[in-house]
Order: C-alpha cells, then sequence, then structure tokens
C-alpha cells in the first residue's frame, strides 16, 4: 500500500503528460479517490512498517541528490546569486562527507509509524483534492498546453515526495526528499517566469537551502559522535551530542515553517499559481516543519532546547498574526497567518506531552483542510474576478456570494467554534495552564496562543468586512456560477472541514462541548427564517444627511520600521540561539 | 430555581441597567429617568413600526441575543469557565458579522470599534480564567465558587478585570463602542422596532456576563462576591463620570500595556 501511495502519483504524471484535459480530469479524480482509500486504510491499520532500501536504489539517490545540488549550483550562477552558490556549494560538500562519514546502516531507511501514516491523511486527501482543482485552474492559464500539463505533472510528483518524506527515517534520505521539496518549491514559484516570480523564486531556494545546510550539520553530528544516522536510533541515544543534532535539525523545521525571519520566502511564494501556494505553501508542504519537531519531541520533552523551541514557534504565531494586518493582498494574508499557526503548531509540539502533540496533529490537520479551503477560494476570486488585494474586493458578496460564502467559511472555521481548529485552541490553552505548575516558562507560550489567538480573529474578520457589506435585499443580488471543476474541489473541502470537526467533538465525550455546535443551527435555520421575514418592510441605510453613500475604508495596523527591525532580529537571535542551547545542553 | 433564573435574566439585567442610570443621574445630581425605564423603551418600541435593511442581517441581532442569554444561562449553572469565555465570542462575533453585513459607513466604523473590544478585552478574561483555575484548580465554575481567597492570591488579575469592566459595559474612558458623536449609532444603527429591543436587551445580558466575572472573585462567599459586585458598580459609575473618552488605539494600548503585565505579573507570582 506503501509502494502505491508514493509510485501512484509518479506513474500518473507521465499519463498526465500526454493527455487531454477530459482525461486529466479523470487521472486526478482517480489519484485522489485512490490515495484518499489507500491513506484512510493505512490510518486503520496499527502495525509499524519498516524496510531497508536496496542497494541499487540507494546509489541512485545519491547520484539523483548530487545532480540536484549540482542544478541549484548552475541555477545559482545562471541569475547571477551568490547566496545560492555559495550554500549549494556548502551543501555539496557537506553531504559528500555525509555519505562518507555514515555509517552502514543497521535499521531499516523506511519506517511507517503512527505520525507518518496521519501525515499520509493531510497530503493524499488535502493534496488531491488540490490537484484535482489545479486542472480547471491551469485552463484559464495563458500559457503553452505542454506547460500546462507539467504543472499538473509536477504537482503530482510533489505528492509522492512529500508521502516518501513523512517515512523517511534516514536522515540523508530526509535530506534528498527535503531537497526535492525545496526544488518544487523553486520550480513553482518561478512558473511564470516574470522578473518578480524568477526574484522570489531563489529568495525561496537560498532561504530553503539554510535549512538543508543545517539538516547535513546536524546528520555530520549525529554520524561522527553518535554514530547513526537514522532518526529512530539517533532518538534512543542519550546525552553527548544528541540535543546538539536535534537543535540544528529543528532550526530546519524553522526554516522551512517560514518562522519569522524567514517569513519572505513564503510571502514571495505567493506569487506563484494558486494551487501552489495551497499544496506547497500553505497545505502539505510546510507542514514538514512541525512535523519534524513532532518526530523529535520524544527528546525535546523538558528539556531546555524544547523550550526555547516552544518560546519561539509561539511568539511567531503572535508577531506572525500581526503583521498579517499591514497587509492588503488576498493571498499574503492567508500566508502570514500560515506562518503564524506553523508556530503554534511548532510551540505545542516542542512542549513534547503527549496531549500536546495530539493536539499539534489536530491542528495539522484542521489548518491544512482550512486553509486549502481560502487558497482554493482565493484562485476563484483570482481567475474569475481578477481579484488580488481586498482593497477591490468591497461588497463582493453581491457579486460572488457564493465564493464569499466559502471564504467566510474559511474564516469562522479558522477561528470560532465549533470547528476543530478552534478546539484544537481550547485544548491546548488547558492543557498548557495545566502544566504551568511543573513548567512556568510555559506562561510566555500560553500568554503568546492567547493573544495571538485574539489577532487572528481580528485580521480575518477585518478581511471579510470588506467581502461582506451587502445593500438592502429589495437590489437583486446577482447569480454566481463558480464553474464545477472549481466548485467540486471547494464542497468537498468544506464538507471535510465539517465532517472532521464534528468527528472531533464527537470523541471528546463531553457533552458540554456539542453545545458549541448550536450556531451551525442557526446558519442551517436561516434560509427559512429568511423567508418569514418577507412582511417585515424594507429600508435604506442611514447615511447622515450625506447625498452621497459611501464605504468605511478597511483599516491597516502597520508597525513602525523600528518595532519591525526589533521583531526581525530578535527572532534571528532566537533561531541562533536554538544552536547555542543544543551546544550547551 | 435556577431555570427561573435564567429564564429571568434579560429581566434581571434590565433591573441593573435601570438602576445603573439612576445612579449615575444621582451622582450628577439629576433626578435621572424613572427606574423601570428600560421597561418602558421595551413597549415603546415594540409598539413601533420595524424597518429592516436586509433579513440576514435583522436575525443575526436576535442570534446575538439568544447567544448571550445560552451564555449567561452557562453562567449561572456554573459550566467550565474557559467554554463561558468562548461562548460569548461566538455572540459577539455575530454582531460584528451583523455590523460588517451592511452597506453602512457607521455600521462599519461601530463593528470595527466592536471588533477592536475583543482584541482588547478577550486576552484579559482568558488570563482570568487561567488565574482562577490555577488558584482552585478547577476550570469549572461550581468549583471555583468552592474555594475561597481569590482576592489574596490574585489581586492584580483583579485590577486587570476592573479594567476591562468598562469596556464591556461601555462606560468612560472605554466607551468607544458608543460613542454617538463618532459614530453615530455604531452596530445599531440599521435597526429598529422589535430587532432593535433584541440588541438593547444584549446590553442588559452584557452587564450579568461581566459582573459574574468579578462575582466569582469572592469565592465560597457569597456576601464577598455580592460586596464586589456592588463596589465594582460604584466605582465603574464614578469613573465614567469623571474621566473624558479615550481614543480606540489609546484604549488597547492602554490594556496590553497596563491590564496584560498586570495580570501576567500575577500569574508569575502565584507560579513561582
Amino acid at each position: 500500500m506503501l509502494l502505491t501511495l508514493i509510485l501512484l502519483p509518479i506513474a500518473t504524471a507521465f499519463l498526465i503528460l500526454y493527455s487531454s484535459t477530459r482525461i486529466q480530469y479523470l487521472l486526478s479524480a482517480a489519484v485522489l479517490g485512490v490515495g484518499s482509500f489507500l491513506s484512510v486504510s493505512l490510518f486503520m491499520s496499527t502495525e509499524r512498517v519498516s524496510f531497508h532500501l536496496p542497494f541499487l536504489l540507494n546509489a541512485m539517490i545519491i547520484a539523483a541528490d548530487l545532480v540536484l545540488l549540482i542544478y541549484f549550483l548552475v541555477q545559482g550562477k545562471k541569475f547571477n546569486s551568490p547566496k545560492v552558490i555559495v550554500l549549494a556549494a556548502a551543501q555539496l560538500l557537506l553531504y559528500i562527507y555525509a555519505e562518507y562519514a555514515a555509517p552502514s546502516g543497521r535499521s531499516a531507511e523506511i519506517v511507517v509509524d503512527e505520525l507518518s501514516r496521519f501525515m499520509f491523511l493531510i497530503i493524499n486527501i488535502v493534496g488531491g483534492i488540490i490537484v484535482l482543482y489545479s486542472v480547471r485552474y491551469m485552463e484559464d492559464e495563458s500559457v503553452e498546453p505542454y506547460k500546462k500539463r507539467h504543472f499538473i505533472a509536477a504537482m503530482l510528483l510533489f505528492l509522492s515526495v512529500m508521502n516518501a518524506i513523512v517515512c523517511a527515517n534516514s536522515l540523508l534520505l530526509f535530506f534528498f526528499l527535503f531537497e526535492m521539496t525545496t526544488l518544487a518549491s523553486y520550480q513553482l514559484i518561478a512558473f511564470r517566469n516574470d522578473e518578480i516570480s524568477r526574484a522570489n523564486a531563489l529568495r525561496a531556494l537560498w532561504m530553503n537551502q539554510i535549512g538543508g545546510v543545517v539538516i547535513l550539520a546536524g546528520t555530520l553530528v549525529a554520524a561522527l559522535v553518535l554514530d547513526t544516522v537514522m532518526l529512530d536510533t539517533l532518538l534512543q541515544h542519550s546525552g553527548g551530542m544528541l540535543l546538539f543534532s536535534v537543535a540544528l535539525l529543528s532550526m530546519a523545521a524553522l526554516v522551512k515553517g517560514a518562522s519569522i525571519p524567514f517569513d519572505g520566502w513564503l510571502l514571495g511564494a505567493m506569487v506563484a499559481p494558486t494551487p501552489v501556494s495551497a499544496m506547497l505553501h500553505s497545505a502539505t508542504m510546510v507542514k514538514i516543519a512541525p512535523y519534524l519537531i513532532l518526530k523529535l519531541a520524544p527528546v525535546l520533552g523538558t528539556t531546555l532546547l524544547g523550550g526555547v523551541l516552544s518560546i519561539t514557534g509561539a511568539l511567531v504565531f503572535v508577531a506572525a498574526a500581526y503583521l498579517a494586518l499591514s497587509r492588503s493582498i488576498f493571498k499574503e494574508i492567508l500566508g502570514y497567518s500560515t506562518v503564524a499557526l506553523l508556530g503554534l503548531m511548532m510551540a505545542l509540539a516542542a512542549i513534547g506531552t503527549k496531549e500536546s502533540m495530539m493536539l499539534s496533529m489536530v491542528l495539522m490537520l484542521f489548518h491544512a483542510l482550512s486553509k486549502a479551503l481560502l487558497f482554493l477560494a482565493a484562485g476563484v476570486l483570482e481567475k474569475q474576478y481578477h481579484l488580488k488585494s481586498i482593497e477591490e474586493m468591497s461588497a463582493l458578496v453581491h457579486r460572488a456570494p457564493k465564493t464569499v460564502g466559502f471564504i467566510v467559511l474559511g474564516f469562522v472555521s479558522l477561528t470560532l467554534p465549533p470547528f476543530g481548529l478552534f478546539m484544537g485552541k481550547l485544548f491546548a490553552i488547558t492543557s498548557v495552564a495545566s502544566l504551568l505548575r511543573e513548567r512556568p516558562l510555559l506562561l510566555i507560550v500560553l500568554v503568546s496562543m492567547i493573544i495571538g489567538s485574539t489577532l487572528l480573529v481580528l485580521l480575518y474578520f477585518k478581511v471579510s468586512s470588506a467581502l461582506l457589506s451587502n445593500p438592502s435585499d429589495t437590489v437583486r443580488t446577482e447569480k454566481e456560477r463558480i464553474p464545477q471543476g472549481f466548485s467540486i474541489p471547494l464542497v468537498l473541502l468544506s464538507l471535510l472541514i465539517l465532517f472532521a470537526a464534528a468527528g472531533f467533538i464527537v470523541i471528546q465525550h463531553d457533552v458540554l462541548l456539542a453545545l458549541f455546535t448550536l450556531p451551525l443551527l442557526f446558519v442551517f435555520a436561516l434560509p427559512s427564517m429568511i423567508r418569514s421575514m418577507e412582511h417585515y418592510d424594507r429600508t435604506a441605510i442611514y447615511h447622515c444627511g450625506e447625498k452621497e453613500s459611501f464605504d468605511a475604508a478597511l483599516v491597516y495596523y502597520e508597525p513602525s520600521v523600528r518595532i519591525k527591525g526589533m521583531i526581525y532580529w530578535g527572532f534571528g537571535i532566537l533561531f541562533v540561539a536554538v544552536a547555542f542551547v543544543g551546544v550547551l545542553s | 430555581m435556577i431555570w427561573v433564573w435564567i429564564a429571568l435574566a434579560p429581566i434581571l439585567g434590565g433591573l441593573v441597567y435601570g438602576g445603573e442610570r439612576v445612579l449615575r443621574a444621582r451622582m450628577q445630581r439629576r433626578l435621572g429617568p424613572p427606574f423601570l425605564q428600560p421597561f418602558y423603551d421595551m413597549f415603546k418600541l415594540l409598539d413601533k413600526r420595524t424597518l429592516i435593511v436586509h433579513a440576514p442581517h435583522a436575525l443575526l441581532a436576535v442570534a446575538h441575543f439568544f447567544a448571550l442569554w445560552f451564555t449567561v444561562a452557562a453562567i449561572f449553572l456554573g459550566w467550565n469557565l474557559l467554554y463561558i469565555v468562548f461562548l460569548h465570542l461566538i455572540a459577539q462575533m455575530l454582531l460584528i458579522l451583523a455590523g460588517y453585513s451592511v452597506r453602512s459607513a457607521y455600521s462599519h466604523l461601530g463593528a470595527n470599534r466592536e471588533l477592536l473590544m475583543l482584541v482588547a478585552y478577550e486576552p484579559i478574561l482568558i488570563l482570568v480564567a487561567v488565574g482562577l483555575y490555577l488558584v482552585s484548580g478547577s476550570f469549572e465554575i461550581t468549583g471555583m465558587i468552592q474555594k475561597g481567597n481569590y482576592l489574596a492570591q490574585l489581586p492584580l488579575l483583579f485590577a486587570a478585570l476592573l479594567m476591562i469592566v468598562p469596556i464591556k459595559v461601555k462606560k468612560s474612558p472605554f466607551d468607544v463602542g458608543e460613542a454617538h458623536q463618532e459614530i453615530v449609532g455604531g452596530v445599531e444603527i440599521e435597526y429598529s422596532g422589535v430587532f432593535y429591543e433584541f440588541l438593547y436587551m444584549s446590553r442588559f445580558l452584557e452587564y450579568l456576563f461581566i459582573y459574574s466575572f468579578v462575582f466569582i472573585f469572592g469565592g465560597e462567599s457569597v456576601w464577598l462576591g455580592a460586596v464586589l459586585v456592588a463596589g465594582v458598580f460604584l466605582l465603574v459609575n464614578l469613573v465614567d463620570n469623571a474621566t473624558a473618552r479615550v481614543r480606540t488605539p489609546q484604549m488597547i494600548k492602554i490594556i496590553y500595556m497596563a491590564a496584560m503585565p498586570l495580570a501576567v505579573l500575577n500569574l508569575v507570582w502565584i507560579l513561582r
């Protein structure tokens, strides 16, 4: 089953290169169906699967890795970016040394545990839906047909890379796949091939390569001092340089999760076509960050390193939510809120108790669903209405009631009860509060969590203030038609959000929690209630004597340059501090 | 018995509101409206012709009222304080969405302000819940009021709560939500008749909501709780008569620079 998950997208990708649009729909729907089925049935089974890779495959991976790093070098030279060249060269040297120093493997390179199975769910269901969506999205893109097919194929290949990375046990294999995701990011951001895309792609490349460098450094420490490059054996060690190696690996998570000061690459990545933003930059690829911390969490536990990581994550949550308040491009707002929530997930993972790790996973799942929905809706706005900035979206509900409905559902599911993300945050507050007596440092995490959540409420509903605002319902709202290629993925995601939230509440066995679902009843009763309102007289709104009607402008909260500088420097110092704490402890 | 109280909650809140108007008037050496004015207002509003802008807008006000009533009921039943804070959040979001759902500049300004008020007081409310939990070992109100001595252990947190009470009951210096001169009617502007009455009654429930937090600080002693509520009630009205309104950003700054550190400091102190 595992092999199918990895090979099926690859095979389909090749088929898609030679097929018409109709077949593309069929193929991507098939991948979604089969992938979801397999990942759900894998999730149900509980056995731990592990196996060695054949020697030949290992050799091929080494060769592919070398080619990849040389490709980065060439790209750096071609586009004249010294940072890319230096980092690629550094990785090349480190990689060769690491392969040379790595002890011959005693344990399996591939291990499928509970966490991997959980990640399969997110990757294959949410990722599959996004691939299906991208077929329709590409129809409207103004590029040559072969490039469209390449795009969909690349998305599929990326799915299989993601499926592989979450069960990689060898750090060197993990590094290779990590670099593959970096490559995917780089290629897909540069897809439109204009100046901005190219510049942002290069920035994403060099920033992610920092992640590659620290992974290799961590691997080298593990190989030279602890004599292993396998994650499971590494985590069974204790003392010595273990925490240094773990610290270096978790720095890679901070880079991949675009934590401040690395938020620049994720924001820049928003110039890519929307399915890319949905898949790589919110639903799946950046989830490597909390995934990696979750993997390392057993040794983080009560160590100082775990403390520093969870505080960093929590502070990123607040700072990114705050920075998002100054943005006006819809996708950038979503991007910043992804950075924020990734910070929260990493913070919870790094706390390392069983409950907090579970909550981190819950947040991951619900975040993937909600953010995918929001990005796909953003794609509809972009393609059908040519809207990108929230400034232009005033009173959009009048023109596009359905799309706005999806967006508001997305916002509500990110912040309010009874949806999963809210529940996750609620339990996180309870869980952290119960740990406070033993670990007072977590107070920082708790306070950041509380403030950050409120800031996110402000952010999302500030944005929805622009979308909503309907004139009196004597004016007819236009009928909106979303093409089926767009509406099916959107509806699928919305249903998943609702059912997952309901399921999550049911498994809590808490009657009181079910009461949070009451507002939903209101939403469902709304249509019939609206009909009963017909006998009330309608009126125009009150303008206070003004003749022209006017819109209240959107509000922004921009930090001053000095404060912004302080934020970036502060997080830069925290990032380096992670390594120092690793060395010292 | 408790269900009777829950059913009477809006009336109870109305009495508090009526009493407050009399008290404030007496502080200013005015006679003030009759004690039962809120109920006279109710009959007047029900008698008026109701005009609405669009149906969802009107219905959201009703939903806001019932969500708040539900929140207050949860308090009376002694449920989890953290859940109660978030039930209240739902109620507020319904109101804010109502404000945004019409193309009226004043309604939008009012909703913006409601949102910013939420940003100011929400973290403090959660911190109060966490603080009470740390001392009493329970998030349930029923558990909290079986222990005592919160004031001795959580004096600064109580001070932080005191600072946000005026925001919730819309009293100076933090009455930005009700600044007639700036935002006319704010969120309420497009409502009339029976739907306005729902918003009007929600305000009564807000009183019960926020003063219950004050009451919980009395702990096991009902009398201490009652004295605290009466004291805070007097103090808030005194301050209301004595201060001018601050601007919204200033309000947020004051809460985040003064109330928040106080609350956090108190938590640090009890955790040491």
